[in-house]
């Protein structure tokens, strides 16, 4: 809410600077989002009068003006304007003068005459036809009135003003206007608010001659209140009146609309003017919208409307989209007679909802979506024709139609200052918590043992519901500063964490020992990126949750799958010239339940990897999946997989008890490509709960260290080239028994000396017993056993 | 020559040809020479034999002794020669210092990540616990609950991601209160971190996913001065020691007084400089006393219990704290830009 300094003195005696007075109104909740000194962006220009103009000797298009600017000797001044004219009252910028748009004036020749200083044209002063009439004027700006030479343009401008901006909070609407403010000013400056006095006469006849009011929609317009001002005397406002709407950014209009326009600023009520003579059947209906009738508004705007928007009709068309705009031909007119004014409450969310649906956005809808005073819309009227009366600019017709559904009565609140003062924690003295109140107009009224307290609450203050507020309220004039610090009451506790963060740290801290780096991505993906992936129709992460309202396409699902967050993160850093890079997110997947969505989805804790560059392969990926599973002391196992996003031959699945927990692989060239992603990158995916939950459920207790010496055999074989290495191993393991403490593949060979479709495989294998050395016939034994394991599965040695 | 004379002979030759030798092949060939079953020690004991039978110790004694001065300077000269071989060796051996060390690189977590892990301790010493709650959220437990009715301008503030009639994406972690109020009695001491969302379109300082961190104090008795308390210490272990923090009035439609909070710029010391725009104070978080109408709605009476909640914005005490120009940087996850988080 912009407030103009002046105009605000209106209603307060301030006797503080503006920075005081920001200060203040930030700390008792009214922040400042700026302030505009408009004074300070122009000085030394002033009201000069044309005296005498002639033509320059050496330039045909250059004139030489001798200006009177309200000192003894006139001023120089050449122009090269033509619209300048002997008597003019022009702005004249003097030598070492500044100028809005940054100029900087000084005296200077032109053409080898001396000219002091510069006149200056609307654009100059940065001023558009709306801020002063004839500002769009191509050529010097011609000044209306009877200003004095010499007087300061800023006066002339209304620019000896400074503009505060205050960020009202949502919890008050009363403060959308300049009353709203002026009152707080009051209070924070200890001062008496002095309300526009409203008092008018009306003239003969009665306003039910001229109109009849109905209301069909009460849900909707809980209060209409209509009058009547007749034999319209339409011209210009009053200079105040222009500055004060000047100020606030509103065009002056003629007098009957600016009074609207003034009062909404004002009192924050909107208000509406027709011009009776389009008024159809002497009728106001206020109803919802026929489902597809047609309006055109104010803008020249056709709109469509819908059967759940509100607007104020006469006995055939819409004339105004309630709250929001009227339509065009209802406007006030310089031939206009006769008018009804409205003022109205609308619900909130209604004409939210109309004003957003048709894109439409005005002072007066926004006030009504912020919330009105159902009270206010009398006190407004009376104001608005008060001022009808003090610009002479129509006669009052006898008589109010205020249609309603019930008014709300005074609200009374019943505490007590103890209880209060023990939300705050301070101690504040009864009489200053009940003069507070009180300066609010939160009428307060002690009871008679000193402590109990009725507060009466003003109806533009509906924010005020409970003691609660109350104590904000007292706290907030007298002052945070007093809220001292105290350690929390209360038992000591020990904070806990869950046991899956617990677990999400332990895996995290073991990927930053493997110099992989965290990542964070949205959690809402492209709807194309099952695509991307080349998913199958069936594949299950093609459920997934969409938003209504996303921001874009590319944010348009909640992601089943971490990979492509993943291979997108990949492809920026490598687009990037990162010659290398290893990744991790831990994140959620949003798995639904049913489609479309009934309740809330599954999310589901997830972990991606992500590695690309030199020396990183298939495998570097698999040892930090193994090192997780290490870590969690879970024995997972491997096993071919089909992921379509992977390379068919370097990819695995992960499974713990049968159950797949993940995939792993190197990307598929053709993924890459459609994520921009050039040479190799290897990515995984784990969910994480069984992690999570063997590391919660994990205890250790110590082994006895081996007291007996281990025999090492190594072991080299031949297999079919594409045996896994598994089978190898589980054979081993079998044929080996409990001796064999530890198997470890140190080489897999193909090529010279190893027959086409071969490989070779070599083990050493640790045997151990714990309660005897092992003899050297027992290992022979144990090695033979294994050979023959081998055997069964048509491995032979190495020879 | 007597064999006295002789062993004398050997003796000195022995010695003087242990004084300069090249290597340990030749200190080997001088050992064997002298001392050897077959070198010049043995020859002339084997011609003991001639000697008379007074002659004999004394001879033999005589040449017991240059076999053990032979011995030991032997055994010097081995000593002498692998210290020697030592000192040639690591001076062979010499590397440049300044060569770089073989390592990986660091890894590390995202800053996001680091501003989370410091504050979750900060608040686990205080006593509070730490919680998750869902990132989709009903309707009533991210508006309903928390006093924000269906037609109420808050709902304004934050324009909010909808996947249904009633499931949408929170838009604060306060949705997290009403959820544990119903689970737990006071005494309540809570943060809860995450994920929220809001349809604020992507720029430089919005982003329409980011990150916070809700806190949540129920207990009898609890008052404002507790809750600048609780904050104040919070702040003095974020911004150090002599912060000094200010509450202003505000509005929140779950708490009741609301506040904002700004501590005192840590860059100027709150004289006023770039970083605060001038005003030597900087905004860090809202706050406030729980409604009565939130504490009602979750079965705790108000006329009881009173507590204080505040919510953090991570993503921007993240930027603040290291200087971060544009929250998008964040999302990025540029290696070049995540490298440099490894601490405070």
């Amino acid at each position: 809410m912009k407030v103009s300094f002046n105009w605000l003195k209106r209603y307060v005696d301030i006797d503080v600077t503006p920075e005081v007075l920001c200060d203040k109104m930030t700390m008792s909740g009214f922040e400042v989002e700026e302030m505009i000194d408009l004074s300070a962006s122009m000085d030394r220009v002033v009201v000069g009068k044309v005296l005498q103009m002639e033509h320059h000797p050496d330039a045909d298009k250059l004139w030489v003006c001798q200006i009177d600017v309200g000192e003894e000797e006139s001023v120089q001044i050449i122009t090269g304007a033509q619209n300048v004219f002997e008597g003019a009252l022009v702005p004249c910028a003097l030598h070492d003068s500044h100028l809005p748009n940054g100029v900087h004036i000084k005296k200077g020749k032109l053409r080898g005459l001396p000219s002091n200083g510069m006149m200056c044209s609307g654009e100059e002063l940065c001023l558009s036809e709306n801020d002063y009439p004839g500002a769009g004027v191509h050529g010097i700006l011609i000044l209306e009135g009877d200003w004095k030479p010499g007087t300061d343009m800023r006066d002339v401008l209304g620019m000896n003003d400074v503009i505060i901006d205050f960020s009202i909070l949502s919890n008050r609407p009363d403060c959308n206007s300049v009353i709203g403010i002026a009152r707080e000013v009051a209070v924070v400056l200890g001062k008496e608010f002095k309300a526009p006095v409203v008092s008018y006469e009306t003239r003969s006849g009665d306003i039910h001659n001229d109109i009849d009011i109905r209301v069909e929609d009460f849900d909707l317009c809980p209060r209409y209140v209509g009058r009547v001002v007749k034999n319209l005397r339409i011209g210009p406002s009053p200079e105040w009146m222009k500055e004060c709407l000047r100020s606030a950014g509103v065009r002056s209009i003629n007098n009957i609309v600016d009074i609207t326009n003034f009062v909404m600023l004002e009192t924050g009520q909107p208000m509406h003017a027709y011009d009776l003579r389009y008024v159809k059947g002497h009728q106001i209906v206020v109803r919802r919208a026929h489902e597809g009738e047609i309006m055109k508004t104010l803008d020249d705007k056709e709109h469509t409307l819908t059967g759940d928007m509100l607007v104020i009709a006469d006995a055939e068309n819409p004339s105004c989209l309630a709250g929001i705009m009227g339509s065009l031909h209802s406007e006030i007119e310089p031939d206009t007679t006769e008018l009804l004014f409205e003022t109205a409450k609308f619900r909130r969310d209604n004409i939210r909802r109309t004003a957003r649906a048709l894109g439409m956005r005005t002072e007066s809808s926004a006030r009504f979506e912020k919330g009105t005073d159902i009270m206010n819309c009398s006190y407004a009227m009376d104001r608005a024709l008060s001022l009808v009366q003090e610009l002479d600019c129509g006669d009052i017709v006898e008589g109010t139609i205020d249609v309603n559904n019930g008014l709300p009565e005074e609200r009374t609140i019943h505490t007590s200052v103890s209880a209060i003062l023990a939300l705050l924690g301070v101690e504040i003295p009864t009489e200053t918590v009940v003069l507070i109140l009180n300066s609010l107009h939160l009428a307060s009224t002690l009871g008679e043992d000193g402590d109990s307290l009725s507060v009466k609450v003003p109806s533009y203050r509906d924010d005020v519901e409970s003691r609660a507020d109350l104590a904000e309220e007292v706290m907030r004039i007298y002052g945070y500063e007093h809220i001292v610090s105290t350690p929390i009451k209360g038992v000591v506790i020990r904070g806990k964490k869950l046991p899956e963060r617990i677990a999400s740290d332990t895996i995290k801290a073991l990927l930053v020992g493997e110099s992989m780096r965290e990542i964070t991505t949205y959690s809402f993906i492209s709807s194309k990126s099952c695509d991307l992936l080349s998913l199958p129709e069936d594949d299950v992460r093609r459920k997934a949750v969409s938003l209504l309202n996303p921001l874009g396409e590319e944010y348009s699902t909640m992601r089943t799958q971490l990979i492509s967050s993943m291979a997108s993160v990949l492809a920026t850093n490598i687009s990037r010239k990162n010659p290398a890079g290893r990744f991790f997110e831990v994140s959620k997947l949003f798995l639904p339940k049913a489609l479309p969505l009934t309740e809330q989805p599954e999310e589901v804790p997830a972990l991606s990897l992500g590695l690309y560059g030199e020396g990183e392969d298939f495998f570097s990926l698999k040892g930090i999946v193994e090192m997780i599973f290490t870590r969690c002391r879970m024995d997972v196992s491997y096993a071919r997989a089909d992921e379509p996003f992977l390379h068919p031959g370097r990819q695995a699945k992960i499974l713990y008890k049968d159950q797949l927990i993940g995939v792993m692989g190197e990307l598929h060239p053709l993924t890459a490509e459609k994520f921009g992603i050039e040479g190799r990158a290897y990515v995984a995916e784990l969910r994480l709960e069984t992690l999570y939950a063997a590391l919660e459920a994990q205890r250790t207790f110590y082994a006895p260290l081996p007291r007996h010496p281990a025999s090492v055999r190594d072991l080299s074989i031949l297999a079919d080239a594409d045996m896994p290495v598994a089978e190898i191993e589980a054979a081993i393991r079998k044929g080996a028994g409990k001796v064999l403490e530890k198997l470890k593949l140190f080489d897999v060979y193909q090529g010279r000396q190893v027959p086409d479709g071969k490989k070779s495989v070599s083990y050493s294998l640790t045997l151990r017993a714990p309660d005897r050395t092992l003899t050297v016939e027992e290992c022979d034994k144990t090695m033979a056993k294994v050979l023959k394991a081998l055997e069964e599965i048509g491995i032979s040695m190495r020879s | 020559m007597s064999i006295r004379e002789q062993l004398e002979q050997i003796k000195k030759d022995g010695l003087r040809e242990l004084e300069n030798f090249a290597d340990a092949k030749e200190l080997d060939n001088i050992r064997v020479r002298y001392l050897g079953k077959k070198g010049e020690l043995t020859a002339i004991l084997k011609q003991m034999g001639k000697l008379s039978a007074e002659e004999r110790p004394i001879v033999g004694q005589a040449a017991n002794e240059v076999r053990q001065a032979l011995e030991n300077a032997v055994q010097k000269s081995v000593e002498r020669l692998k210290e020697k071989e030592l000192a040639h060796r690591l001076a062979s051996e010499t590397v440049d210092v300044t060569l770089p060390g073989k390592s990986e690189p660091l890894g590390g977590l995202h800053p996001l990540s680091i501003v989370q892990n410091e504050l979750i301790d900060i608040f686990q010493s205080m006593g509070f616990d730490i919680v998750d709650g869902p990132e989709v959220e009903t309707d009533y437990y991210c508006f309903e609950a928390l006093n924000v009715p269906k037609d109420h301008p808050a709902r304004d503030m934050q324009d909010t991601f909808y996947l249904g009639d009633n499931l949408l994406l929170r838009t604060q972690t306060s949705a997290a209160q009403a959820r544990v109020m119903e689970k737990r009695n006071p005494p309540i001491r809570i943060v809860c971190p995450g994920r929220v969302y809001r349809a604020d379109e992507v720029d430089a300082t919005h982003s329409p996913v980011f990150h916070q961190m809700e806190g949540l104090v129920v207990d009898k008795g609890i008052t404002m001065c507790d809750l600048k308390g609780c904050l104040e210490q919070f702040a003095h272990e974020i911004y150090g020691p002599e912060t000094k923090v200010r509450f202003r009035p505000s509005f929140f439609p779950f708490t009741e007084p609301s506040v904002e909070v700004d501590v005192s710029c840590s860059e100027c010391g709150g004289k006023g400089c770039r970083i605060c725009k001038g005003t030597g104070w900087i905004e860090i978080l809202g706050a406030g006393m729980v409604h009565p109408n939130v504490l009602r709605g979750c079965g705790i009476d108000p006329d009881v219990y009173s507590g204080f909640a505040f919510g953090i914005g991570l993503d921007r005490l993240t930027t603040t704290r290291y200087r971060i120009s544009d929250i998008r940087l964040l999302f990025e996850n540029d290696e070049r830009f995540l490298d440099q988080f490894q601490g405070k």
